[in-house]
């Protein structure tokens, strides 16, 4: 039976008794041979990828990754690109979880069997799919089931979910990936105000992994909230990054192992 | 899924889970709200000595004449602001109001609904910021500069084709940022439930009037009824009290801008396919990959990639028809009201009148029709005289 890359992960850094980091990057920023080294560069130390398919019209991010998206699209990245990035990745032996982050429309686009069938076969561990909440989940869910370890949905919840919560994490698997904030990406370290409340309120209930993302640069962000959560995202952050390092592989791994090392300290 | 939330196939609420308890909270506060006869007795009184409500159902004497038929015209135009876009804003910011909001954002794109969200914010004392596409800034300069008046912050939005639709991404980001305190008010027949339909029942004013007018003049129902479409706020609006009178044929006009068969134009019905934007799944002008593609028309409100979840499912089940009517037709339908009524009409309205004269060639004198005249066209004066310029009209 074959086991889920992220949830393999998940259970290898909860035996070792350590938190999980995580990166996004747009791929096809600059172009897909460079996104490619960048997630070599951090096989062994960032736990998962969330690579975005770039979308003409993204509603739920920050400038930062609007101006990523709209460049990778001008320089011809898109969904099938994407997937013959995987299928090089993982013939190559790159065992990294990774996951998609994209828009709703991509995949309906693709068609909802086509496009599961092709993350099944390509190992695509995991979607994000921001702008599609859980009452609208039905059809990908269907989509996505019945195959031995299948492409996880991961769900999200906001510092405004509240009784949402509960349901929302009936079914989910691999990790929650709980919002700092209101809005979209890229907010800089501001939190919702109640974050630390929110946070621990998640982690009461939750059976998986509860990961935090936007607006988080450094593990010193992080802080505040390390008790109540399993591991942190960073996209936002990590773009402007490599765009400063001219998207040298390096950078991105010497950037996730030192930021990796202080969230286990 | 949420059931009520969709037209058939079409709808939704495709919103990030930021915005999933807020939807709700609107929600139920709508479905109070109008079912609250304080409530719709402050809506009718605001209509009336505020818009100026009822709008008269203006018997087109030249123009019948001239086609043959009954051309009625329903005189949105005459609104307080200058188009039918205060009709909603002023419902949904009495919601607001309710909820206890103190700000509103709205998107626009020719700029009548940003003129008309800053007219009723400075109105009920809200904080309004408009977001508005850089390319319609430019366009519709006399709007923005109306807005800033009113007291709203105007802001210029520079990404993708800098239209209508990066100004709604825009307001969206903002709205879900900012929601605990801000209230959005959308302006077309799209965005995640219950937005389509609060939008319908504010303007649907439009065809509850229109029927009776029609009535008093005819003693009985119109046969065809037409508007333009863009989003399809006025065109829902004129349609809602039709809906269930099947003897009444209704036509929505898309923007077919240089043609439908070039890339430029803005007919989503014509050629979009099913998609999600904006909260919402509806037609929408898409490339290979599922990218929006950019629209194009000459009328900034019809300047727009997609349509409001129920007009494609009216479309669908072939209730009501969609045209396209080009750039070049609408301007010599603007014209043509212009000199034959005196009545200088919106870009996006001359759509419909331009259909209109089409379809009058195949009605009797005995028939009738009723255009919505969304819009006045004092607003598009720069764009009018820029096209005239371009194609050498004479007078």
């Amino acid at each position: 039976m074959t086991v889920n890359r992220i949830e393999a992960r998940m259970n290898e850094l909860k035996a070792a008794g350590q938190k999980a980091f995580i990166t996004y990057i747009t791929a096809g920023l600059p172009d897909m041979k460079t996104t490619k080294e960048i997630i070599k560069a951090q096989e062994g130390i960032t736990d998962v990828i969330e690579l975005g398919i770039p979308f003409s019209d993204p509603t739920a991010d920050g400038p930062v990754i609007q101006q990523a998206s709209f460049e990778a699209i001008q320089a011809g990245a898109s969904l099938n690109k994407t997937f013959d990035l995987m299928k090089e990745l993982r013939d190559e032996g790159c065992e990294q979880p990774i996951i998609f982050m994209m828009y709703y429309n991509t995949i309906l686009n693709y068609g909802l069997g086509a496009f599961a069938d092709r993350c099944a076969g390509l190992g695509v561990d995991g979607l994000i799919v921001p702008d599609l909440p859980y009452e609208e989940q039905d059809d990908l869910k269907a989509a996505l089931s019945g195959r031995d370890g299948a492409t996880i949905l991961i769900q999200l919840v906001s510092p405004v979910s509240a009784d949402r919560i509960e349901k929302i994490l009936t079914d989910a698997k691999g990790f929650v990936y709980c919002v700092s904030a209101m809005g979209v990406t890229g907010q800089g370290g501001t939190y919702h105000k109640d974050v630390v409340e929110y946070l621990k309120s998640v982690k009461s209930i939750s059976g998986i992994p509860v990961m935090m993302g936007f607006g988080i640069r450094t593990a010193e962000d992080v802080k505040p909230m390390k008790e109540y959560i399993d591991g942190a995202i960073v996209g936002t952050h990590f773009i402007n990054l490599m765009r400063e390092a001219k998207f040298m592989p390096e950078a991105a791994r010497d950037y996730a192992a030192s930021f990796k090392a202080e969230l286990n300290i | 899924m949420n059931k009520k939330a969709y037209y058939g196939e079409y709808g939704g609420q495709f919103v990030s889970e930021s915005l999933m308890n807020v939807l709700d909270e609107i929600d139920r506060a709508f479905e109070e709200a109008i079912h609250d006869p304080q409530f719709i007795a402050k809506y009718n009184y605001y209509l009336k000595q505020y818009v100026g409500r009822e709008t008269p159902l203006y018997f087109a004497e030249r123009l019948s004449e001239k086609y043959g038929t009954k051309i009625y015209l329903k005189r949105e135009d005459l609104n307080h602001t200058g188009a039918h876009k205060i009709n909603n804003v002023i419902g949904q910011i009495l919601l607001a109001k309710r909820m206890g909001k103190t700000k509103v954002i709205a998107e626009t794109g020719a700029g009548q609904h940003g003129v008309a969200t800053a007219t009723g914010a400075a109105l009920f004392d809200m904080e309004c910021t408009v977001y508005m596409g850089e390319e319609d800034v430019k366009r519709q300069a006399l709007n923005v500069m109306r807005m800033e008046m009113l007291g709203a912050k105007v802001v210029s939005v520079r990404s993708g084709s800098n239209t209508l639709k990066d100004a709604t991404n825009e307001a969206i980001r903002t709205w879900a940022r900012t929601a605990e305190d801000t209230f959005y008010i959308i302006g077309s027949a799209i965005g995640p439930y219950p937005y389509p339909k609060m939008v319908k029942e504010f303007q649907s004013v439009i065809s509850r009037e229109a029927k009776v007018q029609h009535m008093e003049a005819e003693g009985r129902l119109p046969d065809v009824v037409m508007a333009c479409v863009g989003g399809g706020s006025n065109s829902i609006g004129m349609f809602a009290d039709f809906i269930d009178e099947p003897g009444v044929e209704l036509i929505g006009v898309e923007a077919a801008g240089k043609g439908i068969d070039t890339e430029e134009h803005a007919a989503s019905m014509a050629k979009g396919r099913p998609g999600v934007l904006h909260g919402t799944r509806s037609y929408l002008l898409q490339d290979d990959d599922g990218n929006i593609k950019l629209a194009h028309s000459i009328s900034a409100g019809l300047d727009y990639p997609g349509v409001g979840p129920e007009h494609a499912y009216l479309h669908d089940t072939g209730r009501a028809k969609y045209v396209p009517i080009t750039d070049t037709e609408a301007m010599d339908a603007l014209m043509e009201l212009t000199q034959t009524e005196g009545i200088i009409p919106a870009i996006e309205s001359a759509h419909a009148v331009a259909y209109a004269f089409k379809k009058a060639k195949e009605m009797t004198p005995e028939q009738s029709m009723i255009i919505c005249l969304s819009g006045r066209g004092d607003k598009d004066v720069n764009t009018i005289s820029d096209y005239l310029a371009g194609k050498g009209y004479l007078n």
